[in-house]
């Protein structure tokens, strides 16, 4: 693990081509499928421009403290949870440009007292611009959740971001369909593009969240639903792709490779490792 | 640009060169290349040194350091390095895909001298 999370495991990103796919609905919802399973987990709202984890848990109106120059995490559901909507306010817009936005990652990255997490899951803001490319040089991810809805239009988008992972050789451990529809047993729904994606790219289908009024209900109450309606249908598939999601987290073997390193070829200090090192 | 497999972009090592000015990657494949400062000061492929919508060289070889060299190296993601230049230049990222390349072609070029 990188020295720039000590502490942490596995850190995972929530990434959507298109705005709108509920890719905060599904982060906070496997963050808590995790809790369910007995892991210690955090949940970073890393969407600057439109942070709503803190509305989708009714936490809103906390305001973490600060600490020695570090943030406190906000307790709730036995999450951690930090999110930009604490530090610029609800109905202020963030308006960032690159710089600035790389600089609010980096605070996240290093600023945040986690203490020690099996996972930190992160909610990236929709897109392949600074955000993530910043994420992706900064944060040593264990991999990244590609969400989609059903769609072709959202899913032509999200295989934009899938490739951007590909470029950054961040590993994606899988597709998660959600907003699935119009479903009954006679009749299949007919948009499976979570599924198509999966097919063309190669990327595994993590599973369908299925278009279940707990999940819209349990968001405007600032309950979430792994948390009110246990035992909803949504919640079930929730479930699912929670263990699915840890067996590609097995299967993805940690990449090999030098790690994060600063090497000062002056003094020789932070150098990276050397194959003779590691075969004595 | 040859496609690698997987294990010839992933770097196990990295060290100063022993008989030249430069560094040591040293690949998963077993493969140690070498690379000499100059030689990948002039490869640098950031927009200061590459112009981004043609393609063309903007960077000027003559007027480069014929000894510069690394100050400090740095990993970007898992992805790329980051290398400070004794000249001052900081911007250029370097992906493993491309460090493999120069090192590659570098080796070919020594080669057939």
């Amino acid at each position: 693990m990188s020295n720039k999370l000590p502490g942490i495991q596995h850190v995972i990103a929530t990434s959507s081509g298109k705005g709108g796919v509920g890719k905060s609905t599904v982060s906070i919802n496997l963050a808590l499928g995790l809790v369910q399973k007995g892991f210690k987990v955090g949940l970073a709202d890393v969407d600057i421009y439109g942070p709503s984890i803190p509305v989708l848990l009714g936490i809103e109106d906390e305001h973490p403290q600060v600490l020695e120059q570090t943030l406190i995490p906000i307790q709730k559901h036995d999450l951690k949870i930090m999110s930009m909507g604490f530090l610029v306010g609800q109905d202020t817009p963030a308006i960032l440009r690159g710089p600035m936005i790389t600089k609010f990652i980096h605070q996240f990255v290093t600023g945040v007292k986690w203490g020690e997490l099996d996972y930190l899951i992160l909610d990236l803001p929709p897109g392949t611009g600074d955000a993530q490319l910043s994420l992706a040089q900064n944060v040593p991810l264990t991999g990244a959740l590609v969400v989609t809805t059903p769609q072709a239009i959202s899913v032509k988008v999200a295989l934009r971001g899938l490739r951007m992972f590909e470029k950054v050789k961040v590993p994606i451990l899988g597709i998660v369909e959600n907003m699935q529809g119009w479903a009954t047993p006679e009749s299949p729904s007919p948009f499976r593009g979570g599924q198509k994606l999966s097919e063309t790219t190669g990327v595994p289908f993590l599973g369908s969240i299925p278009m279940d009024q707990t999940v819209a209900i349990s968001g405007d109450e600032g309950q979430p639903l792994m948390a009110a309606y246990p035992d909803s249908e949504a919640a079930g598939a929730f479930r699912q792709i929670v263990s699915r999601l840890l067996d590609q987290i097995n299967h993805t073997a940690s990449p090999a490779g030098l790690g994060s390193f600063k090497w000062n070829l002056g003094s020789g200090e932070g150098a990276p490792p050397t194959r003779e090192e590691a075969n004595p | 640009m040859n496609s690698f497999s997987r294990e010839q972009i992933t770097p196990v090592g990295m060290k100063q060169a022993g008989q030249i000015n430069g560094i040591v990657i040293q690949w998963q494949d077993g493969e140690d290349l070498e690379y000499d400062f100059r030689g990948l000061r002039l490869a640098c492929a950031c927009a200061a040194c590459i112009d981004e919508n043609t393609g063309e060289k903007l960077l000027v070889p003559s007027m480069v350091p014929v000894d510069v060299k690394a100050l400090t190296i740095e990993s970007v993601g898992t992805y790329a390095i980051r290398i400070i230049w004794s000249d001052g230049h900081s911007t250029g990222i370097y992906p493993f895909e491309l460090l493999r390349h120069i090192g590659e072609a570098r080796k070919q070029m020594l080669a057939a001298q």
